[in-house]
């Protein structure tokens, strides 16, 4: 005769993985579901959306709003200077982009305010040669370039104003470069200097080992 | 950790973990913990800013160590095939009953007023079990997030840029709820006085046989 062996000694009825009476299916299944919870809530409640600095100019540039200039010069036909007010003076845009860091944490909608770089490439008027833009930050330390087709998307601003208020001293003030399509590292803080060139410089990180093209993907 | 046969246990020592067990917990351990303080450098701008020659010092050494950790967990998973000790450890972890919900129930009531009698254990008791199971969560979330960073770390032509964004989170808070958990094992292995006893079982392999009786009643040390 077969008979089924006595199940085995489990003091208490136990199950295994679980709750008592819980099977191990159901059991794993409320764990993929706390799972799916864990993952709607990081979303929801926006513990994918946080600011992080980073500068590598130490300490991070102090902004004088009645010493500061924005210089616009380089193979152009007309190159000017802005002061603050002269740059909140431009006819301004607003737009709500995502931001992605290329160290892989980003954030979803953010209000920018401020000038279509298109803009200001209209009104210095580059030369033939000029094929790419150098953009400064106010110590020297940092720089990144674009090419000036891609300077010209329309997504892309020097922005004064970030979520409605000015930007903090810490995210670049008074001004940043917005490239919504690309890592935040293309996106100079404290901008100072657009210099147009014909060759490309290469940004700070991109002399450490980043590409000169960050496109983000999908 | 010594050979387990050529030794009888010491007097008035009993058997607790064998080595398969204490290899498997000391070798995850010892990742987690580097794992977790290379991890939250990110959070301390002095350390996070070390460069070498261009590459972040501790971002390329967690990554390095965590293929590693992925590497060594996927050894001691092939391991449990391999050891019967240290499956018979697996499935007493990972067993329950109405005995653990007790103990629980027991421990809380305990927090607001002294007294009561303390459910039956056997080899682990409930928060033995609780902890093994979140470590165990934990531990396999961090991997699978970690995984997915840390290639996306190396080359960005893998996942998408909006994807990444998503798990990162996941894998912060992931190792952040830890924290707690990881604190309070480690209270009670290393300091509370009634438990940290425990701690020996999974250094020497052993522990005192009074303990066992009074910690571990329902536990026949040897017939694990
Ligand atoms: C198992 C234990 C692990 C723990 C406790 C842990 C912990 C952490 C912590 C605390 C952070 C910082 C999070 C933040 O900045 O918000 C982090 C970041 C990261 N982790 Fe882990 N991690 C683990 C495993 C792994 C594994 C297995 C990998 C990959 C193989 C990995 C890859 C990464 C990467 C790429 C980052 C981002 C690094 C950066 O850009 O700075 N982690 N981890």
């Amino acid at each position: 005769m077969h008979q089924n062996p006595p199940s085995p000694a489990t003091p208490g009825g136990a199950s295994r993985f679980g709750l008592p009476g819980l099977s191990r299916g159901r059991f794993l299944a409320l764990l993929g579901a706390g799972a799916l919870t864990g993952a709607g809530a990081v979303r929801v409640f926006g513990g994918g959306s946080s600011w992080r600095y980073n500068t590598v100019e130490n300490p991070v540039p102090a902004f004088v709003p009645a010493s500061y200039r924005l210089v616009i010069d380089g193979l152009v036909e007309r190159p000017f200077t802005l002061t603050y007010d002269e740059l909140r003076a431009i006819p301004a845009v607003r737009q709500v982009s995502d931001f992605h860091c290329v160290e892989g944490w980003g954030v979803d909608d953010v209000q920018w305010d401020g000038v279509r770089l298109q803009t200001i490439i209209e009104r210095a008027r580059p030369s033939r040669d000029a094929k790419f833009v150098t953009f400064h930050s106010m110590q020297g330390v940092y720089r990144d370039s674009l090419s000036l087709h891609q300077s010209g998307l329309p997504d892309v601003l020097i922005a004064y104003d970030m979520d409605g208020q000015p930007l903090e001293q810490d995210h670049g003030a008074p001004l940043r470069l917005v490239m919504p399509r690309m890592f935040g590292y293309k996106g100079a803080k404290w901008l100072t200097r657009i210099e147009f060139s014909d060759v490309q410089e290469r940004g700070f990180w991109e002399e450490r080992g980043w590409g000169v093209d960050a496109w983000i993907t999908a | 950790m010594t050979d387990d046969r050529a030794r009888p246990p010491h007097r008035g020592l009993v058997r607790r973990f064998k080595v398969p067990t204490r290899l498997v917990h000391w070798s995850l351990s010892v990742f987690f913990i580097l794992l977790l303080l290379t991890g939250l450098t990110n959070f301390v701008p002095e350390l996070k800013t070390i460069h070498i020659g261009g590459a972040r010092l501790f971002a390329w050494a967690h990554v390095a160590l965590g293929f590693a950790m992925v590497a060594v967990a996927a050894v001691a998973l092939l391991a449990l095939n391999r050891s019967r000790s240290l499956r018979d450890d697996m499935d007493a972890l990972t067993r329950n009953g109405p005995d653990d919900t007790r103990w629980l129930r027991h421990q809380l009531a305990r927090l607001i007023r002294r007294g009561g009698s303390e459910p039956p254990v056997a080899k682990f008791n409930a928060g033995q079990k609780l902890n093994a199971l979140l470590s165990a969560a934990a531990t396999a979330g961090l991997l699978g997030t970690g995984v997915i960073l840390g290639i996306n770390y190396i080359t960005k032509r893998v996942f998408s840029t909006v994807f990444v964004a998503d798990v990162f989170p996941l894998h912060t808070w992931l190792a952040l709820a830890f924290i707690p958990v990881l604190l309070g094992h480690l209270y009670l292995a290393l300091i509370n006085p009634s438990t940290r006893e425990a701690l020996r079982g999974m250094t020497s392999g052993s522990v005192r046989r009074d303990w066992a009786r009074r910690h571990h009643p329902g536990w026949t040390p040897g017939e694990d």
